[in-house]
Order: structure tokens, then sequence, then C-alpha cells
């Protein structure tokens, strides 16, 4: 059983009160390049998710709190939730430095484009 | 021709004798649904103005100002119980006094039942309908929030130590009053737990 914490309402309980939301963090190639989209870029973005064994970003709903979405890294081996996090908000900086695949390029993305 | 006229969605129910709380529909609140931001300053005046006291903003929270209780839903959003006679005056208080502020408040007075659960053991009875640990200390009364019961959505309300309301959705308050009247039926105490009894 996986006990969540809400971090808008601060409500903490299990995950049946509670709704995963899939893969966090993925870039819509058509928000940023809508004419120059590429079949593949598309196909990847709608249905291409990513599958690890360890750390893994997730959106989640507080579904029968207060009713708000929000970010959440969870080790997919040990189940543990590592950080949660509003939804226009980033991972904390060690678990960006420690993510790998798509997310750690998002993450540098991010990171360029607020430099 | 007819006119139409309000009958409680628990009406024709009445608690059995064999169960060990007191439980009964509370029918005569009304409902004020109101949503905002807390950071636009004209919407905390004008409910301030209208309701007589700041919208609590701490979540999971409750404020009572007179015969009117303003419930926490939401970081945005309030239920708002008073009498059922005063709640469309006063959500046309609240609209005209919203005026144009990105809110709204409407009469959702016939939209949720609520059911009152009484007694020693009426924590443990809810609890076992939802994953929360209601002998926690962080139960006060006037505590609310939203939560899983019996596998449909509610609404929890501390009123008093031993006091508690639900508020279910009115298509599911005979389904929820069904649950209770099992959870509750005598013999079936759980007594596990420090508060319960």
């Amino acid at each position: 059983m996986l006990v969540v914490t809400c971090p808008v309402c601060g409500a903490k309980g299990d995950e049946t009160d509670f709704h995963y939301g899939g893969q966090a963090h993925i870039r819509r190639p058509a928000t940023h390049d809508p004419v120059n989209i590429s079949d593949e870029e598309q196909r990847d973005y709608l249905f291409i998710r990513n599958n690890p064994k360890g750390l893994h970003f997730e959106r989640w709903r507080c579904d029968r709190g207060c009713g708000k979405w929000f970010h959440a890294a969870r080790d997919t081996q040990s189940l543990e939730f590592k950080a949660f996090y509003g939804i226009i908000e980033l991972p904390p900086e060690e678990l960006q430095k420690e993510a790998k695949g798509p997310w750690a390029d998002y993450f540098k993305k991010r990171a360029k484009a607020k430099a | 021709m007819l006119e139409a006229r309000f009958e409680s969605a628990l009406a024709q129910r009445s608690a059995p004798e064999n169960i060990y709380i007191d439980m009964r529909e509370i029918s005569e609140r009304g409902m004020i649904d109101l949503r905002g931001q807390t950071s636009d300053r004209k919407f905390t005046a004008a409910a301030r103005a209208v309701l007589g006291t700041d919208l609590p903003k701490e979540p999971r929270t409750s404020a009572t100002w007179g015969d009117a209780k303003i419930l926490w839903l939401s970081p945005d959003q309030w239920l708002i119980t008073c009498p059922r006679g005063k709640a469309q005056d006063l959500t046309n208080a609240l609209v005209k006094e919203l005026g144009d502020t990105h809110s709204l408040a409407i009469n959702v007075s016939d939209m949720r039942a609520i059911i009152r659960l009484e007694g020693e053991f009426a924590r443990e009875v809810v609890m076992k309908g939802s994953t929360l640990d209601l002998t926690d200390g962080d139960y006060t009364p006037g505590t609310v929030r939203r939560m899983r019961f019996a596998e449909i959505a509610a609404l929890l309300h501390i009123v008093e130590e031993k006091t508690i309301d639900i508020y279910v959705f009115r298509s599911y308050a005979h389904y929820a009053w069904d649950f209770l009247v099992k959870a509750a039926r005598k013999g079936s105490e759980v007594r596990l737990f420090p508060n319960s009894g």
C-alpha cells in the first residue's frame, strides 16, 4: 500500500484516496514547434512511456481530498516516495541529478531555459 | 397544477433499533458552493462582507458565523451551510457583492444529503468505510475533509468530538444510509481503538 501526501493540502492517505495520473514531465512537441513536428515525435509524445527500474517521476491527483494535481517522485523498486511537489514545479535538485532517460534531458532543457 | 415541493433524500427512512450509534438525516440545512482565488483581495473582501467572517484558508478547517458554517473543500472552494430558508438570499447577496470578480457562488442545497452520526462509536463506524484514522489527534471538532467513504465520494465534518456529519451526493444517500446501518449493527462493535470507547 502506498501512502501519499498531497503537497497542496497536506492530506495524507493511502493510494485509494488519490489517483495516479501517468508519467510526469512529458514535453509536448506541438506546443514548441507546431509546424515542423514529425510523425515520430508525435507518436512518442502520445504513446511511448518510460518504464524504469528505480526513480520514476509521475503525476497524482488528490482525488478524494482537495482535488488538485501534483507531482511525485517514486522508486519503482522499493515503492518509496522520494518527494512530492507542485504541479508546475520541478523535483528537488538532487533528484533532477539522479534522473535518467527522457527526464534527464527534460530537466536539463528546463534548467537551460531558466538560465 | 402541482407545485414543486422539496422532499429530503432520506425522508422515507428512519434509523432502525438495532444499531449502536444515533443516526439521522439533517434536511434543514441549505448549502452554497463558493469558488474563487484567495489571492484576489476583492474576492476575499466580498466574501467577508457577506459572510461576516474570513473564509478559512487552512486546509481541512471550517469557520462559523451565526447560523452559517463555512467548510473548506479545496484551496479555492468552500461549502457554506446555513438554514435552508436563507440559502437563496445568501447566494443572491454573495453574487451581488462578488460582482465581476473571477468567482462563483451557487445554491446547491439539493445537491447533497447530510447524515448525522452521534455517539461513542461514531468515529469507529465511519472508519469501517474509509482509510482515514479518525482516532488520530488531527481530527478535532471543526475538521472538514473530503474522503472516499464506502467507495463513494463523501465529505466528512467533525462537528463535535462524538458528532459527525457525512455529506454525500443526493443520489448516493440511500446507499450511504444502508451502508451505515449495516456497519453500525449492534454486536459489530470493534472497540479496537482507544478513542472509540
